[in-house]
């Protein structure tokens, strides 16, 4: 991409000490702020999966009472879905959207510092539930009632919680619409946008569409527990698969909500390291639009099992199914971008390489899980389990970390130490492999999902999984000492480490300059 | 937007079809791509979008019908 650029002018003061995180409106300071508070949450969440990992590590109660156990499942399933994964995006977007474009700052930065500043509120609603009479909600991330009706205050701190962090998600998605449709440089054509550009338009347009159907639902799930409404409640005339129904409206496109910014991720580091343009770019387009909106229409097949006529289960089977359509078409295209490439293996590129092999591993086992009468017997299942910490770990995550490692360099203008980040990479690629696939055969042999106890026949797969995920969770400690020792003494890095990198970011100083175009760059 | 190219001349119904038709399956042929870039307009792509996922909609219903039936 030809690009003539204006590099004066730039003015790097700004308020300083804590007052410069509290107030600013700077699109790199808050993509930061996002970063570490999705990193915070991302511990959190780690350390309740560790106490799940620890209880199911032998048959028997060790550690967690049962209670306890299931406010840990449900918890660490919202704080990760919620607090880490999708921060971490939003993040991403932060810093780096108005870098692709060539945008001085996003469209409303003073909603960008709200839309971030009401993230720690609602962590800690979700945290400091744990320690509030009856404890912390406990009947699944999804929150299913009659479970969730009945819980004591944590079920309500939960509530909020999910109220507030819909509200930002909204905010930061309208943000980012705007920014993108309306501060691209001059000549940046809608078709010349990076993909990452790309998947998060899209990805902001399904925010928009399903967080207020969540904030909706949530808010009835509120006025049945405490303003005599029914709208949940067989008693009163309500119906509990309502909340089903409505709740996974929101939930199945929130799942392509956490991955298609992976798919965009992937779409900038695979070309990059195989030095040739991104095959397909218009047919990437098309997939994630199309995706996009097979998302929408295909809620039900989370619920096969609560009684639906046939004609029902059979619609969201086949519109399940198609989805793998699109996909198949990027997979496609990554592999074909790669071959005969002039590839080499930093650490971006094998966290993109490791996503395309496990993701299609757990796109595989979706479609096992998108046949009625398969899903009838894994329904509630390790099987499920396995197959969404395929989509979610592997899939979102590692793109994540690629993502880190990718434009770190630009971030902080040092290079971080390429053999440890590589030594992250292997140890979470094994580690993670151990932890989930066994899960496959526990589900298939029948063992339920959320107990903190089971029959002896699971205790040989489980103890193997508890210990993969507890070699994960160390790996991700070791993961925040590479980037902390990159920040505080790393080598300088150059403008633009990568020699395949050609979107604008790369034509900047590294590190990024506070301000940057100001004077808009001009795409030829 | 900043898009300063003006539309050479307004694309009929049958080829805002055929770009959401394939944008379904998620491919495109390259001709045809920088033919709809230049005379379909962004508004017309999302009509055409809504159309297209209401008649995918109905067809898949439909195979549903004559598999039950």
């Amino acid at each position: 991409m030809a690009v003539v650029q204006d590099v004066h002018g730039h003015h790097d003061h700004h308020p300083s000490g804590i007052m410069r995180w509290v107030t600013t409106t700077n699109h790199k300071d808050i993509g930061t702020m996002y970063l570490w508070f999705s990193f915070a949450m991302f511990l959190v969440g780690g350390f309740l999966a560790m106490g799940i990992r620890a209880e199911l590590f032998m048959p028997g109660i060790q550690i967690l009472e049962p209670e306890l156990f299931n406010s840990f499942t449900t918890l660490h399933g919202l704080i990760m879905v919620f607090g880490a994964i999708m921060p971490a995006f939003v993040g991403l977007a932060n810093w780096q959207v108005p870098l692709m474009i060539g945008a001085p700052d996003m469209a409303f930065a003073r909603m960008n510092n709200w839309s971030f500043w009401l993230l720690p509120v609602a962590g800690m609603l979700l945290v400091s539930s744990f320690f509030v009479p009856g404890g912390a909600a406990a009947g699944g991330w999804t929150f299913y009632p009659p479970l969730s009706a009945q819980g004591g205050m944590g079920v309500d701190m939960m509530i909020f919680a999910v109220h507030i962090l819909g509200a930002s998600s909204i905010m930061g998605a309208i943000n980012i619409i705007t920014t993108i449709l309306n501060m691209r440089a001059p000549g940046m054509t809608l078709m010349k946008m990076p993909m990452f550009v790309w998947t998060w338009l899209i990805t902001a347009y399904l925010l928009v569409l399903v967080m207020p159907v969540l904030a909706g639902t949530v808010t009835m799930l509120l006025t049945d527990r405490h303003f005599g409404t029914s709208f949940f409640n067989a008693a009163g005339g309500g119906d509990p698969v309502l909340f089903q129904h409505i709740f996974w409206f929101f939930g199945h496109p929130e799942v392509y909500i956490m991955i298609l910014p992976a798919f965009g991720i992937v779409s900038e580091i695979i070309p990059t390291f195989s030095r040739k343009p991104l095959f397909g770019y218009s047919s990437m387009v098309y997939a994630t639009a199309s995706i996009a909106i097979l998302s929408c229409i295909v809620w039900a097949h989370h619920m096969f099992t609560v009684g639906m006529p046939t004609v029902g289960q059979l619609f969201f089977m086949y519109a399940t199914m198609l989805i793998a359509v699109p996909t198949g078409v990027k997979v496609f295209n990554w592999t074909a971008t790669m071959w005969r490439g002039s590839m080499t293996f930093e650490t971006p590129m094998l966290f993109a390489i490791g996503f395309i092999f496990l993701f299609v591993i757990g796109g595989f086992s979706g479609v096992i899980c998108a046949i009625v009468p398969i899903d009838i017997q894994v329904q509630d299942t390790y099987y499920v389990i396995a197959h969404f910490h395929y989509v979610l770990v592997s899939g979102a995550l590692f793109a994540i970390f690629g993502a880190v490692y990718y434009w770190l360099p630009k971030w902080c203008g040092r290079m971080y130490d390429v053999k440890l980040a590589n030594m992250h990479f292997w140890l979470s690629m094994i580690f993670f492999n151990v932890a989930f696939f066994v899960q496959h055969f526990l589900g298939l042999a029948g063992m339920p999902r959320r107990i903190p106890d089971y029959s002896l026949q699971f205790a040989d797969f489980n103890m193997i999984s508890s210990i993969g995920a507890f070699g994960f969770g160390l790996t991700q400690l070791f993961f925040l000492y590479i980037v902390i020792k990159c920040i505080r003494g790393g080598e300088k890095a150059a403008d633009r480490p990568w020699e395949g990198g050609n979107t604008l970011e790369w034509t900047l100083p590294s590190p990024a300059p506070y301000h940057t175009f100001e004077t808009p760059p001009v795409i030829k | 937007m900043n898009n300063t190219e003006q539309p050479a001349e307004k694309a009929s119904a049958m080829q805002v079809a055929k770009a959401v038709f394939w944008s379904f399956l998620g491919i495109r042929k390259k001709d045809d791509l920088d033919r709809d870039a230049k005379m379909i307009k962004p508004h017309q792509v999302v009509i055409g979008g809504l159309i297209g996922g209401v008649i995918f909609v109905l067809s898949i219903l439909t195979l549903v019908k004559v598999v039950t039936s």
